[in-house]
Formats: C-alpha cells, structure tokens, sequence
C-alpha cells in the first residue's frame, strides 16, 4: 500500500534517471564496442577485448544507485510536500523500510535487470557479426563467442571469489545517499558526496596516524597471505557501515520536523 | 440571507425563522430545516443554529418531535408575535422613544403618521 | 446535496477534551521561544478559529498538534495519543490541511487510489459529493489545476478521510468569493458532534459566522480562549457617537465609532472579531478580568 503511494511520487523520478542510464549504457557501449574496423580487440584465446564493461558497470553502478538513493526522500526537503509525507497514516519504520525497498533493492536489481539487458543485446549482435573479424585476425586460434557480462563473471571462480566479498558495497552506497537525502534539505547530492569525501579523508588519516603510531616500534610484515581475511573483514566493515547507516536514516526520519 | 452587523447571529437566524412563519411560508406541525441544514443553508456553525433552536423551542414557536427533528408548532404564528412584540417593546421603542422625547413630537402627530401609514401600507 | 445526518447530542456529547496541551514550550531556537507554558483544552463539536498576528505561533501550534514539530517541553494529548510519536492510529484521524501543499502530477482517481487506502474510514461517496459541491473538474490531471482548485481537492480528501480532528491552516487563502461560500457550507455541514475542527486564519471576515470559539494567540501564550457566546455574554460590540469611560476600545468608522464595551445591560450583539482582534493586542489587560 505505502509503495504504491510512494511510488506515485517517485516512480517518476525512478524512471526518468532509468531511461538515462539506459541511453548512457547504450551509448558508450555503442562507442567502445570493437568492430571490424578499429583494430584488434582480441586476447589470445581469441576472445574479444570486453573490458570496458567491468568500469562501465561499476561507474554507472554507483552514480545510477547513488542518484535514486539520493533521491528518494526528496519530497522532505520541501515543506509542503514533507508534511504529505509525514501525515500520511503509516508508522515511520514502514515509511523507511518502503525507503529502503526502492532504494537498496529495486534500485540494485533493476540496474542489473537493465545492464544484463543492454548487454545481452550487444553480446547478441557481436556474436552474430563474429565472421567479420575473422579477417582482422591474424592468429590461427579460434573466435570464440562474446560472452555476456554476468554470465563471465558467474563462471568464473576467481572473479565470483572477489566478488562476493563487494557484494555489501552497493547497499553501503544507497545507505548513505538515503541518509544524505534525509539529512540535508537541498542539494542532497552533492552535500552528500562532500560530507563522505570530507569524511573518509578525515577518517583515512586518522587511521594512517593510528596505524603508524601503533606500528612505529615494529616490523612490517607482509599481510599479502592473509589477502582472504581482509577481505572478510571488509565485508563485515561495510555490511556493520551500511547498517548504521540506516540505522541513522531510521532516527532522522523520526525526527524529522517541518 | 445577509447578517447586519448589529444583531447576535442566532437572533438574526430567529427573526428568519419567524419571518418564514409570518409570511406563511412554513405552516403549523410542518417540519423545519435540520439545524445541519439551516448552517449550510446559512453558511453559519451549526452550534449557532442550534442555540436559535433552543431559543425558539423556549418560545414555543418550534417544537422538537425527538428523533425526528424539529417541527412548528401549532400555536406559532401567536408565539412569534407576542416573542417578537416582546423583542420590539424591549429594543426597538426605547429608541424610537428618545428620538421621540429630542426631537418632541406629540403623540397627536404620531397617531395620524400612523393611521396614513397603515392606510397605505395595509390598506386597513 | 450534502448528506445529512444530524443527531440532537450536539451539546450533550462534547464535553470530552479531544486535544489537551499541558505547559507546552517551543520555539525553533532557544533564544527566541514562541509559546511558554501554553496550556488549552479543546474538545470536540467545535469549530475552532485560531487568530494572532503573523509570526505570532498559528501555524506552529498547528504542526505541534500533527506531530510535525516538537516541543522543548511540556505535554500533548491529541485523542489520547502524543502526537510526536506519529503513529498510523492518530494519524488516520487527523486531517491536515497546510497553506502550502503539494500534490503529485496525477488524476484525481489515481491519487485517491493511492492514498484513500490508508484511511480506513475513508468514504467515496462523500468526497465525491464535496467534488461536486467544489465544482473540480474530474477528470483534469492534478498539477494543472489552481492553486484554489488543488486546494479544494485537498479539502475534500481530508474530509472524506471522516477524521476527527481537522486541522486547517488559512483555507480560504487561494479561494474566490463563490469558493469561499462553498467552503463555507462543507465547513458547516462538516461539524459534527465527534469531530473538532481547528482553523488559523487572518481573514476573519471570511469565517466569523462559523467560528463558535475564538483562541487568539499573542505573546508567546493564549491571550483569549472563549466561545463567541461567552464572548457576547460579556462584551458588547457597538456603534457609537462618541467615545465614554465605559468603553474599553474603540475604532474610527464612517458614522462614529466601533466600540467595545462591557455588556451592562444583557444586550445580544454581533462578535465583531475583527473589532475584538484589534481590542485585544492593543488593551491585553484591560480584558483580562473578564475571561479566566
């Protein structure tokens, strides 16, 4: 019930900065996607050169979740449309976990939905015209067929091993443009960016001044064997961040007054 | 209906009443308005109306068949007149009574103003 | 037409207090308070109007009885809930209308399909009347409508939500003269015996014949709380020639003055609130005596 109203008002917004990132993805894979023409773009299991996308998709990732995110408690920074909001007969944890709902997971999958699509249909239109690099190619080995992004990532244990432990990063994103979008009146974007920049600076040199005070008197020792652990331990920091971060979100929206 | 700006509101809405009454518009045992529908009719809180009603069933002139509302009563015509000659004697003479006493007008004069008045009026 | 349903209770039944405010302290920064150690009980069956200079704390009262700001101190009770809390039950009775409001880009159906679910009380075919009565086009999108006209659409969801408690802040800013009469008559058929209905305005003009009690706001307090019958019983509104010791204020008009005065002689005037406004923010003490 409370998304569908919520939906009302945002879905606008939702699919409007949805149709741009489509356009966006189309685009530059429309620009980057090897042809006949430009080049080689093979590896040497004769597989063509798709890198790009890995960038594409996180940069796109994180700006497109980052936006919804900040978007969505817009209506709070207006007065008028503020006091809709909150005289709207729902408890505030339901207002926020519809907050969360749109945010962290339709924001998330449809991205994928809609990454997984675009590139699918590129994919399909590489692997139709695969013969007409046949004649770029100057090594005997085979062309393989273009494999789609996910499907590469999927099948492949290293990537999924790293992965895995990443997977926290995107709700860490949506968190804190939720609460920034909560936060601030106006300009939650940018605000929002500055205050982590700000932040994760001042917080990054803290840890570097505590690290190198604690560390003074010993010897560096190579944490590279333990590559897993740090990895563990920077799921768990972004999953605990992520949390209080909502967990903040869920106070302020409580306490928001108009 | 327009308010003056002299009267309490639930006497004006009374004098209304009473005037629907005299002219013969609203006859004996028949219903009245609901007080809800004389405020919106009226644009006034119904709790005014209200008051108007209470004072009229005091009167006699309305009475309140309860559960069904509120109807005329069958003596109304009599009652509004004696209520409104009450009303007349109470507020309205004493102030004909000093213009009369200023400006010293003898009550021969006045009874002939009077007399013509009727005639004209009411062709008495 | 509007549907009637009128029951004779009306005195009987409003004698409980549906909002109460106990020593309640805010403001919206420490140094300049807006209300100290307010304290006022409404009840239901009333229609309330809410007067006081601009800046004076209308509004701000307003929004501390939604939930929409919070005090420093002190407690509220609005039908026995604290409305800080927010919860669905309170907030499904009261309807709230702000002076400036929004509205998403939609059709009339659509939003109340969106938003009528949410009040469980909510009745179809009574906003559809007040629709009516309000003369909206039904079918035209919401954002391209007046600023009178959303208003109206505004009103006659909140009404329809049948809460108890409506809260209405400056309603007829925005509307035209025949807006202001159809306001006027929803208004009046909307009182009902369970139901108190609250209205800031500066227009008093607009709305004194459906005001039954006046609260005016002055110097961070109530500076009067009283029924216009009260009021009547005690004062007296009149024009005069000339000005006497008996008068407590009095105003220039055309033909003389406008003057307040002690109601000596039982007489039943006319609340001239606009009169009465004036009177109070200029002799605040000079009425004290006569309402406590």
């Amino acid at each position: 019930m409370l998304l569908k109203r919520q939906w009302l008002d945002f879905g606008k917004i939702y699919f409007g900065v949805l149709i741009v990132l489509v356009g966006i993805i189309i685009a530059i894979y429309s620009y980057f996607i090897p042809t006949p023409k430009s080049g080689h773009f093979f590896d040497y299991d004769g597989n063509l050169d798709m890198r790009f996308r890995y960038g594409l998709f996180m940069l796109l990732g994180f700006f497109f979740i980052s936006i919804i995110a900040s978007g969505y408690y817009n209506n709070l920074g207006q007065k008028s449309r503020a006091i809709l909001e909150l005289m709207t007969p729902a408890s505030t944890f339901e207002k926020f976990l519809a907050g969360i709902f749109y945010t962290a997971i339709v924001s998330v999958f449809s991205y994928l939905l809609v990454f997984y699509i675009v590139d699918a249909g590129f994919v399909k239109y590489l692997n139709s015209n695969l013969p007409a690099f046949s004649s770029t190619l100057n090594k005997k080995t085979s062309i393989k067929d273009v494999d789609g992004i996910f499907y590469e990532v999927i099948n492949d244990a290293n990537y999924l091993r790293y992965s895995r432990y990443f997977f926290v990063f995107p709700f860490l994103f949506t968190s804190i443009f939720l609460l920034g979008s909560v936060y601030f009146n106006r300009f939650h974007y940018i605000k929002t960016a500055m205050a982590v920049m700000i932040f994760t600076g001042i917080a990054g040199y803290i840890i570097y001044k505590i690290g190198y005070l604690l560390t003074q008197d010993m010897v560096s020792i190579s944490i590279v064997s333990k590559e897993d652990s740090v990895l563990q331990s920077t799921f768990i920091v972004t999953l605990i961040i992520t949390i209080i971060m909502w967990l903040i979100t869920f106070i302020r929206l409580k306490e928001k007054e108009v | 209906m327009e308010f003056r700006d002299n009267k309490a509101i639930y006497l004006q809405i009374a004098e209304y009443v009473c005037e629907h009454i005299l002219l013969g518009k609203w006859k004996a045992e028949e219903k009245v308005p609901s007080v809800r529908e004389m405020a919106v009719e009226l644009e006034v809180n119904p709790n005014t109306v209200m008051r108007t009603y209470e004072l009229l069933q005091n009167k006699n002139i309305i009475n309140n068949k309860r559960g069904i509302g509120f109807f005329i009563d069958e003596n109304a015509i009599e009652n509004v007149k004696s209520f409104r000659k009450v009303q007349f004697m109470d507020d309205e003479l004493p102030v004909l009574f000093r213009n009369i006493y200023l400006l010293n007008i003898g009550f021969d004069e006045l009874k002939s103003k009077y007399e013509t008045f009727v005639k004209v009026n009411f062709n008495a | 037409m509007i549907k009637i349903a009128y029951t004779l209770v009306y005195y009987l039944t409003n004698t409980v207090d549906m909002i109460q405010i106990n020593n309640l302290n805010f403001g919206y920064n420490k140094h300049s308070p807006l209300f100290k150690n307010m304290s006022m009980q409404l009840s239901a069956g009333h229609i309330y109007g809410l007067l006081g200079k601009n800046g004076a704390g209308k509004s701000s009262l307003l929004k501390n009885l939604a939930g929409l700001v919070y005090a420093q101190s002190g407690t509220l009770n609005v039908l026995g809930f604290d409305p800080k809390k927010r919860q669905p039950a309170l907030l499904e009775q009261i309807c709230f209308i702000p002076e400036e409001f929004y509205l998403p880009a939609v059709k009339i159906d659509s939003y109340i399909k969106a938003n009528a679910p949410f009040y469980k009380n909510f009745d179809h075919d009574y906003f559809n009347d007040l629709i009516k009565e309000f003369d909206i086009p039904v079918g035209q999108k919401l954002i391209n409508m007046s600023y009178g006209q959303k208003k109206k659409v505004i009103i006659a969801f909140g009404l329809a939500t049948q809460a108890k408690l409506v809260i209405m802040d400056e309603p007829t800013n925005g509307l035209d003269i025949p807006s202001k009469a159809q306001f006027r008559k929803i208004m009046a058929s909307a009182l009902t015996e369970d139901r108190c209905i609250i209205i800031s305005t500066h227009q008093v003009r607009d709305l004194d014949n459906l005001i039954d009690t006046v609260i005016m706001l002055d110097e961070n307090d109530i500076a009067l709380k009283a029924s216009v019958e009260e009021i009547t019983e005690k004062l007296t509104f009149k024009k005069v020639k000339e000005i006497d010791a008996s008068i407590i204020y009095a105003e220039p008009s055309l033909s003389g003055f406008n003057a307040v005065m002690p109601n000596f002689h039982q007489e039943d005037s006319k609340l001239d609130m606009e009169l009465l406004f004036n009177a109070i923010l200029a002799e605040k003490n000079k009425f004290k005596p006569y309402f406590n």
